[in-house]
């Protein structure tokens, strides 16, 4: 039967237009339930059965395949018999925790339901769809939409949401009726938590309850009634004092944005201070300062939130105080708002505004404990999250003292205006606090980092074993098995992307070989293997652990160079002279037979070595004269060195705990990889953009603005230094001169300081950005792009298939070349690089902890940045930075005076300037759970009152193992 | 217009036919009577109002798009119609190529004047902020076949169309002296359009000393003059024309106007009613279309 949906709806520019869709209407839809013969559930699964079956056992083996079961049992006390459950869309919305928990099965899910959830949150779409995949939930779609009894008409004067709601009641009378007439009754259970619709369920003979009356009588439910929702109209929160001001409505903040009275932007919340945030405005690219509760307004971390612009006499600029929330009791939040109203000078303000609306909630789960609490019994408690940026969130539940040592997830559900905290609830546990798998996964999950087995969907895209070559893959390739090539790795490398050779041509010129794992190849644009890869985006090294971008099976074999095999590769060959200069460029797909697999020390050994003269240790000398030359011309043209502390730790071989740490020492041959790599990815992005100008995926490194190079500069000059920042050559010399005899870690301190100037490098889609803006500032390239490591970059998947399409290698596709969907995929690689670097930084934290959890040591540290109360110390032994905290003790004879111009404390006669050198106490602070802290004490120069005592050292026995695979970055 | 050669002796009957005493047109009718008539509205779902009519062997179906747009500055508080007439050449084969353009664009010409006229639609009542935005009803004719006068059967499709045209109500939000039109999303708010004063065309056609109404194609062929007037159910005649190389002295004008006028009240008031019963079967109708 056909129908037609009508609706009017306006266009971009303003037209009117009036849509007609035809709507078809079926007799054939199922009811999806086992126990229903009336139904022809025949239709889709006629291909399973053998048609010579006899029909009876034929239909009820056909029923038998439904995915609501016969007799389901009945947990719930409200509903004794055997029932099926029908949620309404406020309830899928809100409590899909509960829905995805294993008790709940055999619930009806409506299609009116699915699409106005699909409507209204992209998330909860997507976990209903993982839910109604999982054949063990009992979960069933019913398209009541299309089914001629159950399609309902809107009527005139009915909103769109009387009729959906009409529609879920007409699919629930229908069941009703329809499961009626067996012996053995099922019932059919609406839940809606809308008094209204609940009254016209019943006086429909609908059997209606609400979710929390619902979850409440199960017999099971115990831990269920924890991950509900908090009902949001819920009127007990409503008598407390209201604490923050009200948001305006939506359509109010849309024309306000609209008119400029407001301003939209992204609500960054600081990571230091809890009561300042700043927002990015979008269209802008401006920061607006928010300052204290009120003018924060329940914005929270991540949101798009609309801001009203504070006239400029209420101006204000970020406090230098490292603040965190500590408040035991609700009403002190007006308190904390007047520790910040200080006069600030007029030079220093900037625009600060308060938030009036909301414009999207971003909120995601979130992973923390709890709060230890007084009343050990109570329901009510405080949950800390472990991003910082995120309030404390106020939950509910019973098991408390089960959850008191555990990594737990908790999602926020509302803010009312008289909580000084958001509202959450539980969702699961994580595993015990300290646990190192628990901790891992917090780690994973905060940095939103994809960490999931691959799906069988995923792996079913894979090789299948034993795999060789074809004669079908030799098409397009050389055959360069019989080159000496080698690859030179960290120890304990197992996805080797590059390899190199070097020899010495007849002419007297070098040909120069950088082969590189050819996994496009095997990646095949549009699969579910390179949509997943797309999504990761890059493999994310932890300090214990390595989570791929591909499966194992490609990242660690078949795409792995290792030695002795026959792999395919991608090859970039460059013909050069003796002082490097390029003649000419080739490049090809290839099959190569690497013939040694080597670590740097083990190619450094090799080169040092006199007596070894054999073709592979002269093609490793080759390469590293080659490259020498190459790093000085690049130099020459203004490539930074810039230093940051990188670690790696001793693990213990059984407990894996870590032992020792050392920083990473860097070999001769580390940089003889790096400049051939550089020079490769060069070479491919000056091909790439020359055959489209359009669609390159590159990777540039924007100058930082002037003023980004002031506390460098300021730093410098204190010891009398002189930075000239105008350029990235004049800074790289600067940088050079900056030798201090006094302090030998002063030049290496200046350059961690620079590293921290600068912008982040990204990926880009060349068409849409002009060509001035493709520079790569840190290696003063004009052009540049990634094409080494395609295991573990998705853009170097994406960079070999640009290629292969210029050298006519592979066909292209339509996606390859659409600048937008290219940029798209840029933006989101960006994202994922990110997220990567902190997990990685947050992973050496977490060692670190671990390390020192044992150990109270006396340490050497220079003083890094001087703030209003605390100094911030390096400890180059450990590559780490502690937060010193000064003036935490009121009461304490000694005071700090910060000196603003000068950037020193000073306490009595001992006065801190930047670069001091100090001795300090590492421990951990045990105080807060969540975050062991990693507590810092001075313990020289002595201050008496704020200094502590010497520790005796410690002597952890040293065991050495093997270290872990981790790669360096390129 | 389709021309059909007929020989001299079938021209004569028809025209003694009408000078007879009790004048007997070719097929029965008196020189008063109109041909059978089918009417339906709300045919094509994606205009904002529709009809199709069938009147006799003319077919004809008209569609009206309401969309918003700038009043002209002549009339800055009023809305916009306007008249679109395609010949399509399934009618006959000479409105191939631009054959009908001639003829679509006299159709399209005596349809705007009749309703250029504040008395016969009220405009005013389309327009939505003076001078900037207003709604613009493009009314489309498609002539489908041709059966003899067009020019009354495609008034009266319009006519129809407009009754049946549902306007999606908007509303003005006014913010500094930006002005914002919002759409209501309930589809049946929406407002209609009052068609009680609106014309219809009624053509009389001078053959031999008489005049009849509603000429069949052979009619049309053998008539000298013809005379088309707008008239409305009050019987107001808003728009007068003349067509055809023959003569017409005013004695007989003032007496086929009377005609007319007559007519056309009785033409308007039936139509009207056929209307409303139609709208009172209400939305189980099921619409016939072309299936019948």
């Amino acid at each position: 039967m056909l129908t037609s949906k009508v609706f009017v709806k306006k266009t971009k520019r303003g037209g009117v237009l009036k849509v007609v869709r035809e709507h078809y209407l079926r007799d054939d839809i199922t009811c999806g339930s086992q126990h229903c013969t009336k139904c022809d559930h025949n239709v889709n699964v006629e291909t399973e059965n053998s048609p010579e079956t006899d029909i009876d056992s034929y239909n009820v083996g056909k029923s038998k395949t439904q995915p609501l079961v016969i007799s389901p049992p009945s947990n719930s006390e409200l509903c004794s018999s055997s029932h099926y459950v029908i949620p309404d869309t406020n309830v899928v919305l809100h409590q899909i925790d509960v829905l995805e928990d294993e008790s709940l099965q055999n619930f009806i899910i409506l299609q009116t339901v699915i699409d106005e959830v699909k409507h209204r949150s992209l998330p909860a779409n997507k976990r209903l769809k993982d839910i109604l995949a999982n054949s063990s939930k009992h979960f069933y779609t019913f398209c009541n939409e299309y089914n001629s009894e159950t399609y309902v008409e809107r009527e005139p004067g009915e909103s769109s949401n009387d009729r959906n709601d009409r529609a879920i009641r007409t699919a629930a009378k229908w069941y009703t009726n329809h499961l009626q007439e067996y012996e053995k009754d099922i019932s059919i259970v609406l839940l809606t938590d809308d008094n209204d619709n609940r009254t016209k369920a019943k006086e429909a003979g609908i059997m209606s309850f609400t979710v929390h009356e619902y979850i409440k009588s199960l017999k099971n439910g115990g831990n269920l009634i924890d991950r509900l929702a908090w009902k949001s109209s819920a009127g007990t929160q409503q008598e407390g004092k209201l604490i923050y001001p009200e948001h305006i409505a939506t359509s109010d903040i849309l024309k306000g944005v609209k008119s400029g009275k407001y301003l939209q932007g992204s609500f960054m919340a600081s990571r230091e201070n809890y009561l300042e945030a700043s927002v990015n405005v979008t269209e802008s690219e401006k920061f607006v300062l928010i300052q204290g509760h009120q003018n924060l307004n329940r914005a929270v971390h991540s949101d798009i939130v609309a801001i009203e612009m504070l006239p400029e006499a209420e101006w204000s600029c970020p406090s230098s105080l490292v603040l965190e929330d500590t408040a035991q009791a609700e009403d002190d939040a007006l308190e904390d708002d007047s520790k910040l109203k200080n006069k600030v000078p007029e030079h220093l303000r900037q625009p600060t505004g308060r938030v009036v609306g909301i414009i999207k909630r971003n909120w995601r789960q979130y992973c923390g404990i709890l709060k230890p609490s007084l009343l050990k019994k109570g329901t009510k408690h405080l949950f800390v999250p472990a991003e910082r940026r995120i309030p404390k969130i106020r939950i509910e539940t019973r098991q408390a003292e089960d959850l008191a040592t555990q990594r737990i997830i908790v999602a926020i559900d509302s803010w009312p205006r008289s909580s000084r905290y958001p509202q959450g609830h539980f969702v699961r546990k994580l595993g015990n606090i300290g646990d190192k798998g628990a901790e891992n996964e917090v780690l994973l999950l905060e940095h939103d980092v994809p960490h999931q087995v691959f799906s069988e969907k995923v792996l079913s895209f894979l090789p299948k074993m034993p795999w060789s070559i074809t004669k079908e893959d030799m098409k397009h390739r050389k055959d360069l098995r019989d080159i000496v090539v080698c690859s030179v790795d960290p120890p304990g490398c197992t996805d080797i992307d590059d390899a190199l050779h070097c020899r010495l041509l007849d002419n007297g010129n070098y040909e120069v070989g950088v082969h590189i794992a050819d996994v496009s190849h095997f990646i095949r644009p549009g699969t579910a293997l390179d949509e997943e890869a797309a999504n990761r985006g890059t493999t994310v090294y932890l300090t214990d652990k390595r989570i791929d971008m591909v499966p194992e099976l490609l990242s660690s074999n078949l795409c792995s160079l290792r030695c002795d095999v026959e792999r395919l590769a991608f090859t970039v060959i460059w013909e050069m002279t003796e002082d490097a200069k390029i003649l000419n460029t080739s490049f090809t797909k290839s099959v190569i037979n690497s013939k040694a697999s080597l670590m740097y020390s083990e190619a450094q050994a090799r080169i040092d070595d006199k007596t070894m003269n054999d073709e592979l240790t002269l093609s490793l000398r080759g390469l590293n004269k080659l490259a020498k030359l190459l790093k000085q011309s690049r130099i020459d043209a203004g490539a930074l060195c810039l230093a940051s502390t990188e670690v790696r730790f001793q693990v213990d071989s059984e407990t894996a705990d870590p032992i020792d740490v050392q920083t990473k020492k860097l070999l001769e041959t580390n940089s003889m990889v790096e400049e051939f790599m550089l020079l490769a990815n060069i070479s491919v992005a000056k091909k790439i953009l020359e055959e489209f100008p359009n669609c390159a995926l590159l990777r540039r490194h924007p100058s930082p603005p002037p003023s980004n190079f002031e506390p460098v500069i300021k730093a410098a000059s204190s010891k009398g230094f002189i930075m000239d920042c105008s350029s990235n050559k004049n800074l790289a010399e600067s940088l050079n001169k900056a030798e201090f005899d006094e302090n030998p870690y002063f030049n290496t301190m200046l350059r961690i300081m620079t590293t921290r100037c600068m912008m982040q490098a990204v990926y880009f889609c060349s068409g849409m950005l002009p060509e001035s803006e493709y520079v790569h500032y840190g290696l003063a390239a004009a052009i540049y792009t990634h094409f080494t490591s395609p295991i573990r970059r998705y853009s170097d998947i994406i960079v070999h298939r640009l290629l292969a399409v210029c050298i006519g290698a592979d066909a292209s596709y339509p996606d390859l070349l659409e600048k937008k969907k290219t940029q798209s995929l840029c933006n989101n690689l960006n994202y994922r690089h990110k997220m990567a670097q902190y997990a990685g930084r947050a992973s050496v934290n977490l060692h670190t902890h671990l390390f020192f959890k044992t150990r109270v040591q006396d340490e050497d540290g220079y003083v890094l940045f001087v703030r209003k109360n605390a100094l911030q110390v390096l400890i180059p032994k450990y590559g780490l930075e502690g937060t010193l905290y000064l003036n935490e003790n009121k009461k304490s004879p000694t005071q700090f005076v910060y000196n603003e111009e000068q950037d020193t404390q000073t306490a009595g006669d001992v006065v801190f300037h930047v670069f001091d050198h100090v001795i300090i106490q590492l421990s951990i602070d045990r105080s807060n759970v969540q975050h062991l802290k990693l507590a810092i004490n001075l313990v020289k120069p002595q201050i008496p009152g704020f200094s502590v005592a010497p520790a005796s050292q410690v002597d952890g026995e040293k065991e050495k193992v093997g270290p872990p695979s981790k790669k360096a970055r390129k | 217009m389709a021309d059909v050669n007929y020989s001299e002796a079938e021209k004569t009957f028809i025209l003694h036919g009408i000078q007879d005493k009790f004048p007997c047109r070719e097929d029965g009718r008196g020189c008063e009577d109109y041909r059978h008539m089918e009417i339906e509205t709300g045919v094509v779902s994606n205009t904002s109002g529709s009809a199709r009519l069938r009147l006799a062997n003319t077919d004809i179906l008209v569609g009206v798009k309401a969309e918003l747009g700038v009043p002209s500055p002549e009339k800055p508080d009023s809305g916009c119609i306007e008249f679109f007439v395609d010949c399509s050449a399934n009618a006959t084969p000479e409105f191939e190529g631009r054959g009908g353009e001639e003829l679509a664009t006299e159709i399209s010409t005596v349809l705007s004047r009749c309703y250029d006229n504040s008395g016969c639609l009220d405009l005013k009542s389309l327009c939505i902020i003076p001078k900037q935005q207003c709604w613009i009803l493009y009314i489309d004719v498609l002539l489908l076949e041709c059966g003899g006068n067009l020019f009354d059967a495609a008034s009266i499709g319009v006519k129809a169309a407009l009754y049946n045209t549902r306007i999606p109500n908007v509303t003005v939000n006014q913010e500094d002296d930006e002005m914002e039109i919002e759409l209501s999303d309930d589809p049946y708010d929406v407002n209609r359009l009052d068609i009680s004063s609106s014309p219809c065309i009624v053509t009389l056609s001078k053959i031999g000393h008489y005049h009849v109404v509603d000429a069949s194609q052979k009619e049309e062929a053998c008539c000298l003059a013809r005379l088309m007037m707008g008239v409305t159910a009050k019987g107001t005649i808003s728009a007068l024309k003349k067509e055809g190389w023959g003569s017409l002295n005013p004695e007989s004008i003032f007496d086929m106007m009377e005609t007319g006028k007559k007519i056309g009240q009785v033409l308007n008031t039936s139509l009207l009613n056929v209307l409303e019963e139609e709208e009172k079967s209400g939305n189980k109708r099921k619409t016939v279309g072309f299936l019948k």
